[in-house]
Order: structure tokens, then C-alpha cells, then sequence
């Protein structure tokens, strides 16, 4: 009988060894989140996460900058791949606006998990390491919250102290299913101060420079905070913020950028070089290995040896309605024809050409961008016809002219004639690069001669403050917050 | 581990050994009630090890030790008999034949009980029943056998899918199959496949070593198994070798197999035709025509029928050598099997080689111990670009390619143009394909346990089990450059993956009458379970020199792989116990209870508790039941329970981050947010059965069961602006409500001297409906995108099908038309683009995936289904017909629709002869107009009904009479002739109206997309026994 007791005991002690060998397991192909921030190299890997955040394939890789020129007037859908968002005609449950909702936000968590992931480790790295890894958190944040606000929202000066709905501002870090995610938007002018401040900080703290040139035009930097908040300031019309950013970057404050010699040099997808020039502020780099799908790719959308859905439009090409793009305008010949009885009758851009691999970088910021920031917000400043905003259009302007002059003062009858001048200039310069509708916005323009998907059929002109300028916010997102969030007005 | 379980082996067989004593002979024949000799009979003296069987003609003749008192003669299914020895060396005896059925002992989990005594649901099919079928594996065996339990075989394609589900879906996101375990080891079963092909682990074993099957279906049965147990648990049994008969056996069959069916394709002529009248009608130009094949300047009237080109005649074998026997100490069971079946299509094959050997050995008085084990190698030829709707799959290859194009062009080489057609297509040569590209798939698995068992005291008994269930099978695959879809590059892909799990139970059983009225039976245990996976996986793509196919960088212009656990990786452990109680054996009483911790869930929800109780009145033990003697048996049984879903996934509950990649560099990003309030999937089960045995042993079971599944784990929909991926959080939100009838009939229907005819009548009725998704109610879809045609919805049955309305063609003008969502016939012209009211001709929108309407009528899941086995025995002669019938469910036949598209100048079904072509034509197939994508679209165009009733197995067999086989030595030789899946009484029009091209999975059940045809096969084989 004692036998048996003690084999009962022993039984009682190797069961409850065995418990805890088959119940304490740990999974070896993920990473538990607990250790994400265990080490300074995991730290970083989490914050370069949150560019990949940004780099999805529904958001800054390329999407999104499709979305803004098709709702101006400079491409049209040729297959009506987009469908109802050319003509402002998006449902409340649209898939293009609830993607860019996801995307946007999912980009916002990433980094405001790893400020907070940072924050509680911060004794794993040196308070230097801490403070740029900080700064890139709060730059990528600031990018997500522009574009969200932008799409969301009407432009900043749409009520008199921007109280217009905004998105929900976002700041805390979420790793489960919290209520306090459940914020209602905030105005638009709140979004534009966070942003302001989350690049004002990033600029303090983050570098010039990375080891690799590579990192350095991919991953924030001075010059790429500075850059967008000339151009945050710019939407905003704090002009002389605006000056002030773009200046910085001009005189080389925050390194050494400049203009490549020819307009295409900083595209050409078959040398990633090109992508690193001087030109190049910052991009959202794609590659073989890491780029959006065969749906969403740049090249894919713009590139008649692609699907081509994104045909240049007769208004951009027509002397008569972009009145700056001259016939021997250098830019025009980055304007190619299809090669199929498909697409030979139209006309599309060679920005992003490189088809199989997908590896077009997308173009966030670009040193031409900053020099037309400097010089559009140095020309309203001023009350004159300002020279120094001249030179900076004339740097950009001059390595595409044709047998035209250099502008002078003299080619000016007035300070608004240099500013429509800047911002023609502006539309050739960064077509196809996610600019032109919220251009004109900004400026309370209205959008013309835009064409249906035919490229033939005019559409309504669009003015500023119609209602389905800016995408409705998702239906499941108000469903899931009960109301908490408001939608729209018109959708 | 090896060298352990190779000395036990020693020992055991040492053990074997007879001792030696003074003797004396006694003879004697042993027959039954009708006076027929019983052969292999077992002759034993009581409480010795001494001991004969009968030989064929009954007869024994014994050497006794010169003290000995007693005999016990005992056999299958007669009652055994003690006969007290005198002095006289003759001793005949008459054994009777055991009462009913309910004597027999069923396995009910970790221990076994009477049948008599079951309180739960258990249906149980024999060995037999599996044995010697041309199947790949038992459980295809299965078909039509159990009452509920519906087994769907996905396709012909060797080694593909068979998906069981017992009492219907068990989940809707987490898995449906039931828990199998084998001898007490819980088995890995699924697909194990890793590239084109699937596979069914359970082709693995030897369905000829299998004794008994189990399948545990309602919630006290399957309760033992807690965490596992809410799909139901097939409880499989291997045979086990029997004290005194020794005895030899050998089966083996022979034959062929051929597709059960074929759809048809036009011929060169009509496709030539319709093709051109589609081309002319849409404004084209021709497109297909003869060509020139043989360059002698006419045209060669080429008519290539595709199917039959990739097709034969495969050559399907079988031989199985099994002795088993033994000491009234130590039995033993061996057995080599070795399984070679060709698919009827060409370069398809699987050839499986095993071996089995089980040995029980009592030690001492008191301790017994006992192995099972089995290992197995099985060799798997599957097509390169697997089966399906790949371009180069089968049978969308050859339901597609062009009739009037040759399979050899005049070089003999693969012909690849397109003869004298203007317009090109995407169907590579599909016998090119299926031969020049492979996917091969080599497994190796062992199968063993190891326990021991004490009695500690009268009735009580210590039981220390352990279990092992290890499988590898490395996967070779090869695309060719020159053709199909490795075309210009080359592609060679390698995986070696591995499973493994280990178990350790211990159980305590109790067995105890008390007195004349108690009877106790008790279990208690604790059981230990570690799943583990591996994976390794590589390739080259970009092949440089084809003779080298070696995988390095060196040759091939891109190499990559990568490795993990194959998403396997948990634990379990449990406490269970159970405890039948019976009062006078009238009055039974089952309580059993289990709680499992599982790895994969966190804090307080990791162990949960699986209770369950039923309740059993046996009304024939009553007096009143005396005056109706035709009542043998009568009982009437409930229960209630819980019963758990193990099939979760992968770390379901934990937060986690994964790898991604941005600027070149590898960065972390959240993969889970984790949910730590995850707890189990779980049914709350009520069953109410009433069992019978009438009369001549007429067989009778009919029961209700009522079931909640609760807490399903659904990806449940989370606000955006928490950042999680697919902004979603598994939680556990869903439920739905399941219930259903079920009928087992088992009768002898004619018993004369010389004929018997036997029936086993099988009926389920199933109904489930969803009852909650999510927090917002969606739609939710299967997480295989193809199969997006059918949705799990509050509301509506599981799978029920969401698909856009057909509406016929429109007969004056030939256009297709559909219903949108408020019921507006609307029509598609392709000439115009336009879509118009069928009512006025005005212009209106287009049909979209709006319009899709959910059919609360319509689902894959028959509502009732089940089978007929009929066995006939006429003096020497014997013959089986099994049939399986299911009514009442939908196929969407996808390869109809893809062989009825106007977009492409692929070849097309016949039905496309129909096409209306004048005003007034009454037809389903709108006018010809090449280019017409929308009259194809998924809609219920291709819903069909898929009431079938199939000839599963028909046998006929001749056992040479004895006088025969005594003269050659032998106890029993049979042939036989067998036909498996011979014709299929349906309406459906498709593959076949089981084809499952989804798999194993709950919702996109039901999906007919271009899935290899079932096989018909015809056997000839022989039993022999020495």
C-alpha cells in the first residue's frame, strides 16, 4: 500500500512539472509583444516599422497621391478603375475612403505605440538614441495626420478659425480593445497644431543625416521636417512660417540639397541612384522586395505598359488651359504614348516606369517642391513683384525651358500675376506627385476643365467647399464608435 | 526512445514461451447451436496458459497437465463455456450464440463499457466494414456508415481532402473535424500538404489493421475529451491478437480505376462553329479553325478529346499479410501492408508501405502491459501545378484546351500552338503539363504507444499510457521552363515538414459490482499533450541547367526559402474523470467531467471545466417489460454537456509583433493585439436517444439532439483608430444553434438455413442556423477568398449561399438576365455595354455585388443524409451493395461557369449548343456574342441542386467451402470482386455533387470548381487465412 502512495506522489510531482511543460510556451515565429522593446535594436525596428506603416500599399506608396491628382483635373481614369472618386461621387461606405482611414490611422498607432514603447524603456537607450528615435515617431505621425486631415476635412480656412470636424487626434497608445479609442474628430485647426508640433519637435531632435544616404532620404530627417512644415504652413497661410521652413532648407541649414540638371533625374526607375539625388528630401522607397501590389503600384496605374488606368488629360497638355506649360516645355517629354490599340490614342507620364518590379519610389517631398513653397510664400509676403521668389521660380523653371526667357521682375505687371505664375509653375513641376487638388483648394480655386473617364466628356466644374471635396468618414467606423463620430455633411 | 521500445519487444517475446508438465491428451469437437463445427475456437485449461483452438472442422486435441479441473472453450460471438474434465479423454461442446448486440463492449474513451450499460451516443462501424475498399484512406470508408456523420471525399485526386463532419458544422471561423485517436494517441490529421497538392495524413494508416471505429457524438460521450471534443471523436481500435488463435491472414486486391464521370466538351467541329458564331455576333473576325498541323499545305481536321488524353486506366493494388495469436499470456498482432493506387489520371499515384505490430503481455497476475504501434512510408506522384483551376490543372487543363489542336505536333514533341485558331489562350498542353512538371510528396510516420497496468486491488487498476504520433514528409516539386507555369523560367520548390505530438496519460479505473443491484465503474486521469510543428522550405527559381535541378544559387538565378513551426505549437493538460453507475441494471447514470489548460490561452481563461451527465432507463429490464418478449432490448437515454473546440489557431489570444521590411531593413510590426479574454469555442449539447433490440435482433436507435455552440472565436471588428491589423480582435462573439434527428436500423431481414440477407439502414437529419457573428452582425465569408459564394449570417443557415439572381434569358432578344436586390429584371447587351429593364428597355444600372441576395434555403450542408449497406450470404456466395444518399443541399458548379464563359476562346461545355439563337427560343444560354463577361458572372445561374444517391461499394464474394480448403490447408480462402463509387443517381451537372474544391473548411463548403472527377473502380481480391 505504501507502494502505491508513493507512486501517487511521485505521479502528483511529474504531473505538475508536465503542466507547466506544456503550458508555458512561448511562440518562436512571433515575437512576443512584451520584448519588442527589450533591446535598442528592436526599438529601432519597431520605429522604422511605423514608416512601413505609412508605406502601405493603400496609403503613401502610392495610393494616396493618385487620389488628389484624380480629383484635379490633370489625369483622368481611363478603365474607371476608381470609379465614383473623380467625380466626387463616393459613398459612405466607399473602400477607397475607408482604406486611407485605416491606413492613415494604422500608421498614427504604430508610432504612438512606440513613443510609449520608448518612453517605458528608456533607460535601454542613450537619451541621444531616445531623442531621434522620438523625433521619427512624431515625423511619421504628423505625416499620417496631414494626409487624414486633408482628405477628412475641408481646407484650413474653410471656417474662419478652422473649427470645421477634423479627425479624431489620436495620442495614445493602444494594445487592446480600449474605449478611449473611441475619440470623436477633432477640429481641423487641433490636427494642424499637432502636426505643427509634432514636426516642430521632430526638427529639433531629429538628425541631418543617417550612415546611408539610403536612410537618409527615407527616414526623417532636419530637412524633411522643415520641408513639410513649409508646406503644412503653406495650407495653413502662415506664409512667413511657411518662408521661413523652406528658406532654411534653401540656404542648406539642414544639408546640402539641389536640383538635379534634368527634369526626369529624379525618376527613372531602373536606377535606385536617382531616387537618392540631391533632389530628393524624402520618399517612401519601393522595391523588388518590398513594394504595394500589382493593383496599387505607381507604375502600374500611370504607365501604359502597366494597366495605364491614369491617362494625362488634354487640359494639362493644352497651352490653352495650363497656360505656363509651353510647347517646348522639357517636362513634355516625360509625356508618353501607349504603344496598344488600347492606349496609342493617349497620353500618360514615364514618372513611374518601372513596371515588373514596382519599385518606383513615391515622391513625398522634393527639392523643387521647396523652392516653389519659398517662392509662393515670399511673393504673397511681399507687396511688390519680389526678385528672390523669382530666382527660386526661375531655378526650378529654367532647367525645363524651352526657347523661352528666364522670368525677370519685368515679366511681372503684379505680385498676384507672379503668384499664379508660381503656382502654374507648381502644377507642371509636381504633376502626378499628390498635389494638384489640394493646390487649388487651398486656395479656394475651383477645379475645370476636368474630363470623365473617356478623356473627352467634360465634367461640372468643382468649387471649393462642396461637400464631397473630402471623403466620407467611413460608415463602419461610425457604426463601430456609435455615433461617436460624425460623418460628413452630403454623405 | 527505440532502443527501449526494441528491449520491451524481447522481453515480451520471451515471455511468450509455454511451460512444460507432465500431460495427457483429450479431443473433442466444438459446435454451435445449429451444429456446425466452430473453427480456431479456443480451448483452454482454467488458470493455466494451457491451451489449442479448434481446427477447421471443430476439432481439438489437447495436451493437459495431469491436475487440470476445467476447460474454457470460447469464440467470436458465441458465449464461452466452462466444462469440468473427468477421466474421460472426449469432451464435445454445443457454444450458444451470444444474446444480442448489447453484450458487445465499446470503447467510450479512455476506458470501455457493455453497450448495454452506454448512457451516450456511440455508433460504431467494424473493421471490416473499412478493410480491402480501393480507398486511399479508412476514413473515405466511412461514407454512409454512422448515422450523422457525413464523410466527403473532396475530389479523385489521390490523397486530396476528405472532410468529416459529424452532426454538421462544429464552428464557423475555427475548425469542424473531429478529434481521431488510434489505440489512445490522438492523431494529426488535415491537410499536411505544403504546395499544390493537398494530402490526408490518415492515407498513412492501414485501414486493415483497424478492429472497430468509435465515433462519439454527443456531448456525454465525447465530454472525456473536453477541449476536443466538440466536432465529435472517432475512436479507432487496431486489432489485437487473441489467446489460442493463431491464425494467419492474407488480402490482396487487384484492379483499375476509371473517372466516375465526364463533362462534356465540344468537339473540334462544334467548338470550330461555336466559336466563330460568337465572334461573328460580336462584329469579329473568326478565330478558330483547323491548322496545318503536319506543314503539308492542308488542313489536318484535328478532334483531340483532352479528358480521355490525360486519362487511363490506373492500376490500383493491395496486399496485407497479418498473423496474430497468442498465449493466454502475452497475445500478439502483426501485420505488412503494402497499397499501390494510380489515379485514373495520368502521373497521379500514391504508393504506401507499413507496418503494424500490437503485443499485450501479462507480467504477472497483476500487471499487464502493452504496445501498439505502426510506422508507415507513403510515397505521393501529384501533378506540378496541383489539380484545380489552374490553368494547367486537371481537369480545367482538358476541359479547356482547344478540340482542334493534336497533342503531338509532327516532331513528336508536345504540340504547343494554336493550330490554324487566330486567337491565342492561356491553356498550356495539358498532357505536357501533367508530365513534364511534378509535385511529389514522400511521408514517413510512426504511430506507437507504450502502457503499462497494474491492479492494485480487486476492480481497481493504475493505467500509465504514452503516445506518439510523428510524421515527416519532404515535398518535391518541378515546374519546367519550356511549358505550363513555369514557362521561360523554371521553378524547382522543396519542404520538408515535420509534426509530432506526444502524450502521456494515467488513469485510474474503478470496476466494482456491489452486491446484486450496484454496479460501479469509475475513472479518473490525468493526461499531458505537446503538439509541435516544423517546417523548411526552399526554392530556386530561373533554372540554368535543367539536368542539374540541384538548389543552389549556383544554379538557378534566385534562390530563397524560409523556415519556422508551421504555425504548430501548444500544449495541453488535463484532469478528467468519469463514473458510470448503474442500479440494478435498469437504471444507469453517467457523469463525466474533464478540465483541459491549453498554452494558447491566458490567465484565467487557460483551464476551463467540461462537464456532462446522462441518464439511461433500460425499460426491458423491467418486469412489466415481461410480456413482450419480442422486446430484447429497450433503453432510453439523455444527456447534457460541454464540450470544447480546440482548433484556434495559432497563438490566437497573445500580443505579439512580426517581421516586415521597410527601407531594405527589417523592421517589427503588431501581428496581434492580442485578446487575453479569449476563452474555448464551446457546445452546449442536450441528446435524448432511445435504443432497441427487437425480435430477431432487429436493431434500433433513434435519437434528438439540440445544440448551442457558443463563444465562437470570430475576427470581431475593432475601430480603425486603434491601428490593429484588419482592424479587427479575435473574440468570442459568434454562436449559432444546431439540431437534428438520427436513425440507425440494423435488421436481419431474411435469416433461412442458407440465405441471409442483412440490412444497416442509416438517416440524419441536421439543421443549424447562425444566431450571432459579431458585435455588428456581419456577413462573414470563408477566409478562403475563392469561395466567397456562400456567408455564415445571423439569421441564416451556415454557408448559406449569397449570390446575384438569375433570371433566365430573355427570349425575344436572347440578352441574360438578372434581378437586382429589389427584384427589377434588369438585361446586360454586350453590343451596347448597357443594362436595361426587361419590362420597358430603359437604360439602368448595372448589376453589381449589391444585388447579391442572401438564400436562407440554400446551403452546402445536406439536410438529410446517410446510408444503406445490404450483405447477403448464400451458401458459399456472399455480396455487399453499400449505398450513400444526401438530400437537400446546393453545389455552386464553378466549372460549369468557367466552361460557359463568352470572354475567352477556350473550349466550352456542350451545353453551350443551346445558345438561343431566333426569337422565341426558350434556353438558360443567352445568344452567342463573344466577349460577354457578364452573363457568366457568379450568380445563381450556377447554384444547383446536389441530391444524389450513389452505389458506394457493390461486392460479391465466394468462400470455397471447407472440404476444399481443409484439403489445402488453409482455413477460409474468398474471392471476391468489388466496385467502389459505381454509378451516382443525381441532377447535378458538375464534377460531381460532393466535389469540395475549399477543402476542409465551414462555410465555402460546396464549391465545384474544376476538382478532379471521383474515381470508379473495380477490383478483384482474395481472403485467405491459415
Amino acid at each position: 500500500m505504501r507502494h502505491i502512495l508513493y507512486s501517487f506522489l511521485a505521479i502528483a510531482v511529474i504531473t505538475s512539472s508536465c503542466n507547466k511543460k506544456v503550458l508555458e510556451i512561448t511562440p518562436q515565429d512571433l515575437l512576443v509583444s512584451d520584448l519588442a522593446f527589450s533591446t535598442p535594436q528592436k526599438i529601432e525596428a519597431v520605429v522604422l516599422g511605423n514608416y512601413d506603416g505609412l508605406q502601405s500599399a493603400e496609403f503613401l506608396s502610392g495610393r494616396v497621391l493618385v487620389y488628389v491628382d484624380l480629383m484635379g483635373e490633370d489625369i483622368f481614369d481611363r478603365t474607371n478603375y476608381f470609379t465614383d472618386l473623380p467625380r466626387f461621387n463616393l459613398l459612405a461606405n466607399s473602400g477607397i475612403a475607408s482604406n486611407v482611414w485605416t491606413a492613415g490611422f494604422a500608421a498614427i498607432a504604430r508610432s504612438n505605440r512606440a513613443i510609449a514603447g520608448i518612453e517605458a524603456n528608456i533607460n535601454k537607450l542613450t537619451p541621444e538614441k531616445a531623442k531621434e528615435l522620438l523625433a521619427e515617431c512624431k515625423f511619421v505621425r504628423a505625416v499620417a495626420n496631414f494626409y487624414l486631415v486633408n482628405f477628412f476635412g475641408q481646407p484650413y480656412a474653410f471656417t474662419a478659425d478652422a473649427s470645421h470636424p477634423g479627425i479624431p487626434l489620436m495620442t495614445q497608445a493602444f494594445t487592446s480593445n480600449d474605449p478611449a479609442a473611441n475619440q470623436p474628430r477633432a477640429s481641423v485647426g487641433a490636427i494642424y497644431t499637432a502636426v505643427i508640433n509634432d514636426l516642430t519637435e521632430a526638427l529639433a531632435d531629429l538628425p541631418l543625416e543617417y550612415e546611408e544616404v539610403y536612410d537618409t532620404k527615407v527616414r526623417g530627417t532636419k530637412a524633411a521636417a522643415a520641408s513639410l512644415l513649409s508646406r503644412v504652413y503653406l495650407y495653413k497661410g502662415d506664409y512667413a512660417n511657411a518662408r521661413k521652413h523652406s528658406l532654411d532648407v534653401i540656404n542648406g541649414t539642414y544639408g546640402t540639397y539641389a536640383l538635379n540638371s534634368t527634369p526626369n533625374a529624379a525618376f527613372a526607375a531602373d536606377n535606385d541612384g536617382n531616387y537618392m539625388s540631391g533632389e530628393t528630401i524624402w520618399s517612401i522607397p519601393n522595391s523588388i522586395n518590398d513594394n504595394p501590389n500589382t493593383n496599387n503600384a505607381l507604375p502600374m496605374h500611370y504607365h501604359p505598359d502597366g494597366r495605364g488606368d491614369l491617362s494625362v488629360s488634354s487640359s494639362f497638355l493644352s497651352t490653352t488651359t495650363n497656360p505656363y506649360f509651353t510647347t517646348d516645355d522639357k517636362r513634355r517629354a516625360m509625356i508618353i504614348s501607349g504603344t496598344t490599340n488600347q492606349t496609342s490614342a493617349f497620353k500618360f507620364t514615364n514618372k513611374y516606369s518601372s513596371i515588373t518590379a514596382r519599385g518606383d519610389w513615391a515622391p513625398i517631398i522634393r527639392y523643387a517642391e521647396v523652392l516653389l513653397n519659398y517662392a509662393e510664400a515670399q511673393a504673397r509676403l511681399e507687396t511688390g513683384v519680389d526678385a528672390d521668389a523669382i530666382a527660386k521660380l526661375n531655378l526650378v523653371r529654367n532647367r525645363s525651358l524651352g526657347l523661352a526667357l528666364p522670368y525677370t521682375v519685368l515679366s511681372f505687371p503684379n505680385k498676384d500675376a507672379l503668384v499664379a505664375a508660381i503656382l502654374g509653375e507648381r502644377r507642371i513641376e509636381l504633376a502626378f506627385e499628390g498635389h494638384r487638388f489640394w493646390d487649388i483648394m487651398r486656395v479656394k480655386g475651383t477645379v475645370t476643365n476636368k474630363y470623365d473617364n473617356d478623356g473627352t466628356s467634360l465634367l461640372p466644374p468643382q468649387p471649393y467647399g462642396a461637400r464631397k471635396n473630402i471623403f466620407p468618414v467611413p460608415q463602419i467606423e461610425i457604426d463601430k464608435s456609435v455615433r461617436v463620430l460624425v460623418q460628413n455633411d452630403g454623405y | 526512445m527505440r532502443k527501449t521500445l526494441i528491449s520491451l519487444w524481447c522481453i515480451l517475446l520471451l515471455l511468450s514461451g509455454e511451460l512444460l508438465a507432465q500431460t495427457r491428451t483429450l479431443t473433442g469437437k466444438v459446435t454451435d447451436a445449429n451444429g456446425n463445427p466452430v473453427p480456431n475456437a479456443s480451448v483452454i485449461v482454467k488458470g493455466t496458459r494451457v491451451g489449442t483452438v479448434t481446427n477447421t472442422d471443430g476439432m481439438y486435441s489437447l495436451n493437459v497437465p495431469m491436475g487440470a479441473k476445467t476447460l474454457v472453450i470460447s469464440s467470436i460471438n458465441l458465449q464461452s463455456e466452462e466444462l469440468s474434465i473427468g477421466a474421460a479423454s472426449e469432451y464435445n461442446m454445443i457454444l450458444k450464440a451470444q444474446e444480442t448486440s448489447m453484450d458487445e463492449v465499446v470503447v467510450v474513451g479512455y476506458n470501455t463499457i457493455a453497450k448495454r450499460s452506454l448512457t451516450g451516443s456511440v455508433s460504431r462501424v467494424k473493421g471490416e466494414e473499412v478493410a480491402n475498399r480501393p480507398v486511399t484512406s479508412f476514413d473515405q470508408a466511412l461514407t454512409g456508415k454512422a448515422a450523422g456523420v457525413l464523410v466527403n471525399t473532396a475530389s479523385g485526386a489521390i490523397g486530396d481532402e476528405v472532410t468529416i463532419r459529424i452532426r454538421g458544422a462544429a464552428s464557423i471561423s475555427s475548425g469542424s473535424s473531429p478529434l481521431i485517436v488510434m489505440d489512445g494517441v490522438p492523431l494529426t490529421q488535415g491537410d499536411q500538404g505544403q504546395l499544390y497538392n493537398k494530402s490526408n495524413g490518415l492515407a498513412e494508416l492501414n485501414p486493415n489493421d483497424i478492429e472497430n471505429i468509435e465515433v462519439l457524438k454527443d456531448a456525454s460521450a465525447a465530454a472525456i475529451y473536453g477541449s476536443r471534443g466538440t466536432a465529435g471523436v472517432i475512436l479507432i481500435t487496431t486489432k489485437k491478437g487473441k489467446a489460442g488463435q493463431n491464425t494467419l491472414n492474407f488480402d490482396s486486391y487487384v484492379g483499375f480505376n476509371e473517372p466516375a464521370r465526364n463533362m462534356k466538351v465540344l468537339n473540334a467541329a462544334d467548338y470550330i462553329t461555336t466559336i466563330n458564331k460568337m465572334r461573328s455576333n460580336a462584329g469579329l473576325s473568326n478565330a478558330a479553325n483547323y491548322g496545318d498541323i503536319n506543314n503539308d499545305g492542308k488542313l489536318d481536321t484535328v478532334d483531340t478529346d483532352w479528358q480521355d488524353v490525360v486519362s487511363r486506366k490506373g492500376l490500383v493494388q493491395n496486399y496485407n499479410l497479418s498473423v496474430s495469436g497468442g498465449s493466454q499470456r502475452t497475445t500478439y498482432y502483426a501485420s505488412v501492408n503494402y497499397n499501390d493506387l494510380n489515379s485514373y489520371m495520368d502521373a497521379n499515384q500514391q504508393k504506401r508501405g507499413s507496418a503494424r505490430l500490437n503485443l499485450t503481455s501479462k507480467v504477472t497476475d497483476w500487471f499487464t502491459i502493452g504496445i501498439s504501434s505502426q510506422y508507415s512510408k507513403t510515397k505521393t506522384f501529384g501533378h506540378g501545378s496541383g489539380t484545380g483551376n489552374a490553368l494547367s490543372g486537371i481537369p480545367f487543363g482538358p476541359l479547356t484546351a482547344m478540340p482542334n489542336i493534336p497533342v503531338y505536333g509532327p516532331d513528336g514533341q508536345y504540340y504547343d500552338g494554336i493550330g490554324g485558331s487566330t486567337v491565342s489562350y492561356n491553356t498550356p498542353n495539358p498532357e505536357a503539363v501533367i508530365n513534364m512538371n511534378y509535385d511529389n510528396r514522400d511521408a514517413r510516420r510512426f504511430i506507437g504507444s507504450a502502457y503499462g497496468e497494474i491492479q492494485l486491488i480487486k476492480g481497481l487498476k493504475f493505467k500509465s499510457q504514452i503516445n506518439l504520433d510523428y510524421t515527416n514528409a519532404f515535398t518535391d516539386q518541378w515546374w519546367n521552363p519550356d511549358i505550363g507555369d513555369g514557362l521561360g523560367f523554371g521553378l524547382r520548390q522543396s519542404v520538408y515538414n515535420e509534426v509530432n505530438t506526444w502524450d502521456w496519460f494515467n488513469t485510474l479505473t474503478y470496476n466494482r459490482q456491489f452486491g446484486a443491484d450496484h454496479e460501479l465503474n469509475a475513472l479518473a486521469g490525468v493526461e499531458h499533450i505537446r503538439y509541435t510543428g516544423k517546417y523548411a522550405y526552399n526554392y530556386g527559381a530561373g533554372i540554368r541547367d535543367m539536368d542539374l535541378r540541384l538548389i543552389s544559387a549556383d544554379n538557378y538565378d534566385e534562390v530563397g526559402g524560409e523556415n519556422g513551426t508551421n504555425d504548430i505549437d501548444n500544449g495541453l493538460a488535463s484532469f478528467f474523470g468519469t463514473i458510470n453507475y448503474g442500479f440494478r441494471k435498469k437504471y444507469l447514470a453517467t457523469v463525466t467531467f474533464r478540465t483541459d489548460g491549453d498554452s494558447r490561452l491566458l490567465g484565467p481563461n487557460r483551464w476551463d471545466y467540461f462537464p456532462s451527465g446522462s441518464l439511461a432507463w433500460r425499460i426491458s429490464e423491467e418486469d412489466f417489460m415481461r410480456q413482450y418478449p419480442f422486446v430484447k432490448d429497450l433503453k432510453l437515454r439523455a444527456s447534457y454537456g460541454l464540450t470544447g473546440n480546440p482548433d484556434i489557431g495559432y497563438f490566437p489570444a497573445l500580443s505579439t509583433y512580426e517581421p516586415d521590411s521597410y527601407a531594405e531593413k527589417g523592421v517589427l510590426r503588431i501581428s496581434n493585439p492580442g485578446n487575453s479574454d479569449l476563452r474555448w469555442e464551446r457546445h452546449k449539447q442536450f441528446d435524448a436517444g432511445i435504443d432497441a433490440v427487437i425480435f430477431n435482433n432487429i436493431g434500433f436507435t433513434l435519437e434528438y439532439y439540440n445544440r448551442k455552440t457558443i463563444d465562437l472565436i470570430l475576427d470581431n471588428p475593432v475601430l480603425a483608430t486603434l491601428g490593429f491589423p484588419d482592424n479587427e480582435i479575435k473574440a468570442n462573439v459568434g454562436e449559432f444553434r444546431s439540431h437534428g434527428i438520427e436513425l440507425t436500423v440494423t435488421a436481419p431481414v431474411l435469416q433461412r438455413k442458407n440465405f441471409h440477407w442483412n440490412v444497416n439502414y442509416n438517416f440524419a437529419w441536421n439543421n443549424i442556423k447562425v444566431t450571432a457573428t459579431n458585435s455588428v452582425g456581419d456577413i462573414v465569408f470563408d477566409q478562403d477568398v475563392a469561395a466567397t459564394f456562400s456567408v455564415a449570417k445571423p439569421g441564416y443557415p451556415i454557408g448559406a449561399f449569397y449570390l446575384i439572381r438569375w433570371a433566365g434569358v430573355n427570349p425575344a432578344n436572347g440578352l441574360p438576365t438578372f434581378l437586382d436586390s429589389a427584384g427589377n429584371q434588369k438585361q446586360y447587351d454586350h453590343a451596347t455595354r448597357t443594362w436595361t429593364m426587361v419590362k420597358d428597355g430603359s437604360t439602368t444600372s448595372q448589376i453589381a455585388a449589391t444585388d447579391r441576395v442572401i438564400d436562407k434555403n440554400k446551403s452546402p450542408y445536406p439536410k438529410f443524409y446517410g446510408g444503406l449497406t445490404q450483405t447477403f450470404n448464400y451458401l458459399s456466395f456472399d455480396a455487399s451493395i453499400d449505398l450513400q444518399y444526401a438530400f437537400g443541399f446546393y453545389v455552386y458548379n464553378q466549372t460549369k461557369q468557367t466552361i460557359m464563359s463568352y470572354a475567352n476562346v477556350r473550349n466550352k461545355s456542350e451545353d453551350i449548343l443551346d445558345a438561343w439563337s431566333k426569337a422565341g427560343d426558350n434556353t438558360d444560354v443567352p445568344r452567342l456574342f463573344y466577349g460577354d463577361n457578364q452573363w457568366s458572372q457568379a450568380s445563381t445561374r450556377w447554384l444547383e441542386k446536389g441530391d444524389f444517391v450513389r452505389i458506394r461499394n457493390v461486392q460479391i464474394g465466394y468462400t470455397l467451402p471447407k472440404s476444399v480448403s481443409g484439403r489445402i490447408k488453409v482455413s477460409r480462402m474468398r474471392f471476391y470482386i468489388q466496385g467502389s463509387n459505381l454509378y451516382t443517381f443525381t441532377g447535378y451537372t458538375g464534377i460531381d455533387p460532393e466535389a469540395n474544391s475549399t477543402g476542409n473548411t465551414n462555410i465555402g463548403l460546396g464549391i465545384d470548381r474544376t476538382r478532379p472527377y471521383l474515381s470508379r473502380t473495380y477490383t478483384v481480391g482474395i481472403n485467405l487465412g491459415l
